[in-house]
């Protein structure tokens, strides 16, 4: 089974989108969460993102990472509870425990959730990164600057989830066993599994040399215009691509129409949660006591928050039948 | 003005090899000993021989990953395309030869299926413009331009076989080496897979080299045939002659239509269903008598080992929910031996696992009455050892061991047994405590277990899986391979997108299609008639 956080393939517009775009876009939402504190703001970037990824159609990813984060949040709350003593308002004394606090209180309980939600939110926008954003072309993007690190992630890239086949077919083996069989512990099966890592390692390094990954690139080559025929190919780069002479269209670099939309979203996102920042709209303190900021500065960068989200929508498709006025008949 | 008086260069030979000795680091006896051997460029040349003769060396000397990437010490002279191989290393060679290997899910490394085609280009420096016309042209080329904006973990087999053929073809090469590239496919999509490699060869023109053990398929396509024995080229001709040679040197490499002709002492000796009916029209057999008798099934008035009613499977491969198999109805009894067959895809693994216990069904009833052993499609996956009596435990391991005939291995290392040997330990691993004296499970079950496996060692697979039935076990075997299937079922289940399509004796579903059909079945169109044996015998009775 794939991975709720692999890259799939759809022609939605944060999919479409270069690396750089999707980048700015949802690195403003994660920007936004490492900046503030103030819940309300973490929620509604929560939401953006939830909302970002339900219409990039990472819903799978959208889940598993909520689910995940939640844990990871729960987990955090019930921590600072248990080593944070600061607050006033004390919910139970639990007595003197080493290294644990004497009491757990409201404040702690909101700190944590505070952090934990911030969590939640970052592992949100990773999800959606990482369900919608094509590690090729982030990699390709790479390979210029850095060539062995860009060879590295690709390595890397490809065997993890290699890697998760092979343990989920090594366990299957080995609940397969007959019960005569000298049972399969953990370390065998690591062993096995690293042992198998390995192989599959060598393999990709075999069929990287085999693709002339360690030649040395050639300086870019002019552009020399032919008369070649115009396929069906073609027509799908005329409308981007740009002509040059004698007729002949080159296709466009790799840029996609909804980039401005995601650049300028994560630019408005980023705007405001500086302003935000400036007017208070982060007025949330934990100690002594718990204080949440709902100030109309607050609520309006929620509102902006929560509306970029709509950035990956897909636009109505416009058909003849809808934009033309109907000609009668049945 | 005169013509066809100047000097024409020869071009060089796609492959020149010349006195190649090989061997592996740490081993004592070489793969290859003393091939030489040229291919023109233009050939489409079949590399025959039995399991561990040096095909796959030969193919990974020719594309230089020998010596460069396994080490190893060798002698002669290997030249590609006019290029030196072994002072030149793999990625030098890229450009003039595409590699694809048996096993192509270890030979993707990008996400999707465009960017894993335009890898070897952007290598290479190509601008994204020829990048892009490349990319386009060669996924029209094997008709895969649907699978371009795929991710490569979302593919089936066929179309993982094809878009690794397409990366290496994307950079024109003139030799493309092909590693038993069918092993891991359906009768339909290796039979398209074999007929799309020739199209590309005479169209263009591309010189193919192509390691196979399932020569029926492939023999016709064939321009020539190489054959490999201990390392060393034992045969080197047309494809016809290797059929001679095979009769006479090693009766394993013989096509099922070959040996049907040779058993019934018709000659020549055909390459193909095509040459096989033409030579039987000219003898005037143009259709034979219908066999009296016919292979029926045995009855089992015994348990069943297998019962399924109306089951259900959804999986999930990262696409949202699929059914895999879909109200499925099926009982096999203690002692039959039962071949489930179906595209790839079409639910065979995914039945074998459920029957396990491994997969959960949504809906309906799975019931293994006495007990299931199930070998997967991968044996290594079960050895985790470093020797094999240390993988079975007491009596109950030293019993399973000896129904498979491995009992003088304890002392062995699983990895120094040869593919065959570690397949059945892996059997009874998956045996182990499951004999009750002489008694087996109830259901023995095997997923693609012949894969890269010459016709010597599918006899000897038989051969256990009819010891295995003798002793009471029913047998559930998932294979591609209609001809194994042919010698070892006395049953055929044929799925089909989930559903039972077919159910009914071997002889009947093996002659009553053409891709579900032997080779002889195709030759002789007769109702019941599948194995070269049954077919030599009508021929005989009809006297020709």
């Amino acid at each position: 089974m794939r991975s709720p956080f692999a890259y799939t393939p759809k022609f939605g517009p944060l999919q479409s989108a270069s690396p750089a775009a999707a980048v700015a876009y949802l690195g403003s939402l994660t920007v936004v969460a490492f900046l503030y504190s103030n819940p309300v703001v973490l929620l509604a970037t929560g939401a953006a993102l939830v909302l970002a990824g339900r219409l990039a159609g990472a819903w799978r990813a959208v889940r598993a990472a909520l689910w995940m984060g939640l844990t990871l949040a729960l987990l955090i709350v019930a921590v600072n509870a248990l080593v944070v003593d600061r607050g006033e308002t004390v919910l139970v004394r639990i007595g003197h425990l080493p290294l644990l606090s004497d009491v757990i209180t409201a404040e702690a309980l909101a700190a944590g959730a505070v952090i934990g939600l911030r969590a939640a939110v970052v592992m949100l926008a990773f999800a959606v990164y990482s369900a919608c954003v094509d590690p090729d072309r982030v990699l390709r993007a790479l390979r210029p600057l850095a060539r062995r690190s860009a060879l590295t992630a690709t390595l890397v890239s490809r065997l993890v989830p290699v890697a998760a086949a092979d343990a989920a077919r090594l366990r299957d083996a080995a609940r397969l066993r007959g019960p005569a069989a000298a049972p399969v512990g953990r370390a065998p099966l690591a062993r096995r599994l690293l042992a198998g890592s390995l192989d599959r390692a060598v393999d990709v390094a075999a069929t990287l040399e085999l693709r002339g990954y360690s030649l040395v690139p050639p300086p870019p080559k002019p552009r020399v215009a032919t008369h070649i025929p115009r396929y069906a190919w073609q027509m799908r780069f005329d409308r981007g691509g740009n002509r040059g002479r004698n007729g002949v269209r080159w296709r466009a670099r790799s840029r996609s129409r909804y980039d401005r939309r995601f650049y300028a979203v994560g630019a408005v996102v980023m705007i405001a949660a500086v302003v935000g920042k400036l007017a208070g709209a982060d007025a949330f303190a934990e100690y002594p006591a718990v204080e949440v900021g709902t100030g109309p500065v607050t609520v309006a960068l929620s509102a902006v928050l929560i509306l970029s989200g709509l950035a990956p929508r897909t636009p109505p498709i416009r058909t003849a039948s809808n934009s033309l006025p109907a000609r009668g008949g049945i | 003005m005169q013509f066809g008086t100047e000097t024409r260069v020869e071009p060089a030979p796609a492959l020149a090899i010349e006195s190649l000795t090989y061997a592996y680091p740490d081993t004592g006896a070489p793969a290859l000993r003393d091939v030489s051997l040229e291919l023109a460029t233009g050939e489409l040349v079949l590399l025959a021989g039995r399991s561990a003769c040096g095909k796959s060396t030969l193919l990974r000397a020719a594309c230089g990953l020998v010596p460069h990437f396994h080490g190893g010490e060798i002698d002669g002279h290997v030249e590609v395309a006019g290029i030196d191989a072994l002072a030149s290393g793999p990625s030098e060679l890229a450009a003039a030869v595409g590699y694809v290997a048996q096993d192509p899910e270890t030979q993707v490394v990008s996400t999707t299926v465009a960017a894993e085609i335009e890898l070897p280009l952007e290598m290479r420096g190509d601008p994204p413009d020829a990048r892009a016309l490349a990319v386009e042209e060669v996924a029209l080329a094997l008709a895969i331009p649907h699978l371009l904006g795929r991710a490569v973990d979302t593919l089936s087999g066929g179309e993982l076989q094809r878009v690794a053929l397409a990366a290496a073809l994307v950079t024109r090469p003139k030799l493309v080496l092909l590693d038993e590239p069918t092993s891991q496919l359906d009768p339909v999509a290796g039979d398209e897979l074999i007929w799309l490699l020739r199209r590309l060869n005479e169209e263009w023109g591309v010189t193919i080299l192509l390691a196979e053990h399932r020569l029926e398929r492939c023999l016709a396509a064939a321009d020539r045939v190489v054959a490999l024995d201990a390392g060393g080229v034992g045969f080197d001709g047309p494809p016809r002659e290797f059929l001679n040679w095979a009769q006479e040197r090693d009766a394993a490499l013989e096509t099922p239509a070959a040996r049907l002709f040779s058993l019934a002492g018709i000659e020549p000796l055909p390459v193909g269903v095509r040459d096989a009916r033409q030579t039987l029209r000219g003898l005037g057999v143009d259709r034979p008598p219908h066999p009296a008798s016919r292979r029926v099934i045995d009855s089992h008035p015994t348990e069943p080992a297998l019962t399924t009613k109306a089951l259900w499977v959804e999986l999930d491969a990262g696409e949202g929910p699929r059914d895999v198999l879909r109200g499925v109805d099926l009982e096999i009894r203690r002692g039959e031996q039962v071949a489930l067959m179906g595209r790839n895809g079409a639910g065979k693994s995914t039945l074998l696992k459920t029957a396990a216990g491994l997969i959960e069904p949504v809906r309906g009833k799975v019931e293994v009455s006495a007990g299931i052993a199930l070998l997967t499609q991968n044996p290594s996956d079960y050895l985790v050892r470093e020797r094999v009596g240390d993988e079975l435990l007491g009596e109950a391991g030293m019993a399973a061991l000896h129904i498979v005939g491995l009992e003088n291995a304890v002392d062995a290392d699983p990895r120094d047994l040869s593919g065959g040997e570690r397949q059945r330990l892996a059997l009874a691993i998956a045996l182990a405590g499951r004999i009750d004296g002489d008694q087996l499970p109830g259901l023995v079950a095997l997923d693609e277990p012949t894969r890269g496996m010459d016709r010597a060692r599918k006899d000897e697979l038989a051969e256990l899986i009819e010891g295995l039935g003798s002793r009471g076990a029913g047998v559930l075997v998932a294979t591609h391979d209609v001809e194994f299937a042919a010698a070892f079922a006395e049953r055929v289940v044929l799925l089909g997108e989930g559903v039972v399509i077919a159910d009914g004796p071997a002889a009947e579903i093996l002659s009553g299609g053409w891709y579900f059909a032997t080779e002889v079945a195709r030759v002789l169109d007769l109702p019941g008639v599948v194995t070269p044996e049954q077919g030599a015998a009508v021929l005989r009775e009809g006297g020709r």
